[in-house]
């Protein structure tokens, strides 16, 4: 059994970790480096959820640490590199939002996840308690990363992100949800994610290029 | 059992069309048919709500559970998808699609309908979301149907916004979930809904506020509620027009089931003060920015786009004012289901015909296809709520309701609104209806039996409007009696 301050204190600067690959899409331009921080990201959190699993003694949560590493780290990122080949090496090279003002605002919605999970940390008493603010941190920083970016690749890398930081809420505030459940929006996730993949696919084919900034021919 | 017989005959219909390579014109007239056992199914729902009997359940720790308000929802969604079903490409004539585009239509469209009834019968919140979620990814793969530059875009800004809607209402279900266990504990079945609602006086309410302003903006995008409603326009002008029948007619009401549901959740915990506040601001809202996009449309199959999310606004609100509203809004919500099915099926006859979506390229309507055109301006008249149909009793209660919950300025606002998009709905549908036809467009449309059943539609709209009857009214007493518990 482990001392549960250490294990709290591993577990916050797993949390951060988690956070900082999220973070990492907000400075770098190079599409290929998204899916590489993603795939980092993963691997930590599966890393968190092991650890969180042993702590708790549940066997449940291995599971979920199983099934996240084959989807995340194995399956999807290798999706994406297929997709990163096939549109061919394009660069997040004008976001509509600039890396130095992405980086402060990043900074502010981590602020602004403090302030929203007060009155969770007050109530909860678990361990991993202090890493819950990280989380909506990084559901934040996903969402920003959705809506200020321009290359549908870097889209859906955000939007992996953002699920990630559910992953990460759910199992700090709760030790996850039951698995049954889990292993469902795995599924979505998945089939969400290959959905994702084949539009992309297809605004390549029809735009010749994956800037969402063609896409504005239905207005009004 | 019962919820076999529900599901199963949407499944079977999308295995079907997954084996039959090519598409055979015999496998869409058995898919029809095979949407009828559903609705009888639904039927039955209903018929246990009625008689006051205990919702039936299934699975182990009642995962699925089929009380009035999904007996509601599930007699709708049957309904409309026997009906998008009957009217699917590669039944009667083959339309524009081919072999290959009309059978991947009928496997998603299939799986599309078994995902929204299986949201409207879980009793588990979290696979009530995953089924929403489902929602989303089969039909985003029927609206590229046609691959062309708008298709593309529509289907992107469809997956990726309700995606990312939907993601936050997952996250408000962990939030209301980390609430419970917090409190209560691990308990199995902790994310029932009947296991929530026991326990939410318990539960803790700034949790619960947020964990509610997750699932209202999630549940909300999917639901078309302003000012998450950017993708709808796009989505609904751009698929196929059944698939636009289903969902404006159901999806939209799947959306707003979930909100509902945890409105009752939220509303047991804390009061229902906060979350009628946050409706009836969206609900305005969403009410503001569809009247003043239909005064500048240009495009009729966003024009009724933009009235699902007027009706979408104008159902938020209801909810928002006891159970009189609440009434009015399932009511409501069933005039809608049978007005916009029809409106947006009827749209794509129109399309089909004159090759064109603009308003103004459409002229001498009523001369170029006199069934399909009178037909439309009868379902232009039940959806801007005039009499003798079923919307302008609903409207009509709804304002009551309104009125009764010491709202007069509210409902001042509302009658304004409806009144803007009144006058811009009668002048585009003018436009189109008289003048002159295209020289390109053959003029003339020969009766067919296969419009029939959308006779049904306007019978449904008919019937509402003149009077209640008795077994659908017990069973919106039923429903409003599962929301507004005391």
């Amino acid at each position: 059994m482990m001392d549960p301050s250490a294990f709290a204190q591993v577990s916050t600067l797993g949390a951060s970790l988690v956070l900082l690959f999220g973070i990492a899409l907000l400075w770098r331009r190079s599409l290929r480096a998204y899916v590489q921080a993603f795939q980092w990201q993963s691997f930590v959190l599966t890393l968190l959820i092991a650890l969180i699993a042993f702590f708790s003694q549940n066997p449940e949560i291995y599971v979920v640490a199983a099934f996240l590493f084959v989807l995340k780290v194995l399956v999807i990122p290798r999706y994406l590199n297929r997709l990163y080949n096939a549109v061919g090496g394009e660069r997040e090279s004008h976001p509509y939002v600039n890396v130095a003002t992405s980086v402060i605002g990043a900074g502010f919605l981590v602020l602004v996840g403090y302030g929203v999970t007060r009155p969770l940390v007050r109530i909860s008493t678990l361990p991993t308690r202090g890493g819950l603010p990280l989380a909506m941190g990084l559901i934040l920083v996903g969402l920003f990363v959705i809506i200020t970016r321009r290359k549908a690749l870097t889209q859906v890398v955000g939007f992996l992100v953002l699920e990630n930081g559910i992953a990460l809420l759910a199992v700090l505030g709760t030790y996850g949800i039951p698995l049954i459940i889990e292993l469902g929006v795995f599924l979505d996730v998945l089939f969400g994610f290959l959905v994702m993949q084949v539009i992309v696919y297809h605004i390549h084919g029809t735009f010749e290029s994956i800037d969402v900034k063609q896409l504005n021919r239905l207005k009004h | 059992m019962l919820f076999l017989a529900l599901f199963l005959p949407s499944l079977l219909a999308a295995l079907l069309a997954f084996f039959v390579v090519p598409y055979q014109p015999w496998v869409g007239r058995v898919n029809a048919l095979l949407s009828l056992p559903a609705m009888g199914a639904a039927t039955v729902f209903a018929g246990h709500a009625i008689a006051g009997l205990d919702a039936p359940t299934f699975g182990r720790g009642e995962l699925l559970r089929g009380d009035g308000l999904s007996a509601l929802l599930m007699v709708c969604i049957t309904f409309v998808s026997a009906l998008a079903l009957f009217f699917a490409p590669g039944l009667w004539s083959a339309g524009h699609y081919d072999a290959t585009q009309t059978r991947r239509y009928h496997i998603y469209t299939n799986l599309f309908i078994a995902a929204m009834l299986v949201a409207v019968s879980a009793n588990n919140v979290a696979l009530m979301w995953i089924a929403i979620e489902a929602t989303t990814i089969f039909s985003a793969l029927v609206i590229p149907l046609t691959i062309s530059k708008a298709s593309v875009e529509a289907s992107w800004k469809y997956i990726l916004i309700c995606s990312v809607g939907i993601a936050l209402a997952f996250t408000g279900t962990v939030l209301a979930y980390f609430g419970f266990v917090t409190r209560v504990g691990h308990a199995t079945n902790a994310l029932n809904w009947t296991v929530l609602l026991a326990a939410a006086p318990s539960l803790q309410a700034e949790v619960m506020r947020l964990a509610f302003i997750f699932l209202l903006i999630g549940y909300g995008t999917k639901a078309g509620i302003a000012p998450m409603h950017t993708w709808l326009p796009d989505a609904h002008s751009e698929a196929p027009a059944t698939l636009s029948a289903m969902m404006s007619g159901v999806l939209l009401a799947v959306a707003l089931y979930a909100v509902i549901r945890w409105k009752v959740v939220v509303d047991a915990a804390i009061g229902a003060g906060f979350t009628n506040r946050l409706l009836i601001a969206l609900g305005v809202a969403s009410l503001a920015i569809a009247a003043l996009s239909v005064v500048l449309q240009r495009n009729y199959k966003r024009m009724l786009a933009y009235s699902s999310i007027e009706h979408t606004g104008l159902m938020c609100v209801g909810l928002a004012l006891g159970p009189l509203g609440a009434f009015a809004t399932f009511l409501h919500l069933i005039n809608h289901t049978a007005a916009k099915s029809l409106m947006f099926i009827l749209a794509g006859r129109l399309a089909d015909r004159y090759q064109t979506t603009e308003i103004s390229s459409v002229s001498g309507f009523l001369k170029v296809m006199p069934w399909t055109a009178a037909l439309f301006t009868i379902g232009m008249m039940a959806t801007l709520g005039l009499p003798p149909f079923g919307m302008f009793v609903s409207e009509f209660a709804l304002i009551r309701a309104g009125f009764a919950a010491d709202q007069p300025w509210l409902m001042a606002t509302l009658l304004v609104l409806l009144a803007v998009a009144f006058v811009s709905f009668i002048g585009h549908l003018n436009r189109m209806l008289y003048g002159a036809p295209p020289s390109e467009v053959r003029v003339g449309e020969q009766w067919s039996w296969h419009i029939a059943p959308l006779f049904l539609n306007v019978g449904i709209l008919l019937v509402l409007g003149l009077a209640l009857p008795g077994p659908l009214n017990a069973l919106i007493d039923e429903t409003v009696k599962i929301v507004s518990k005391p």
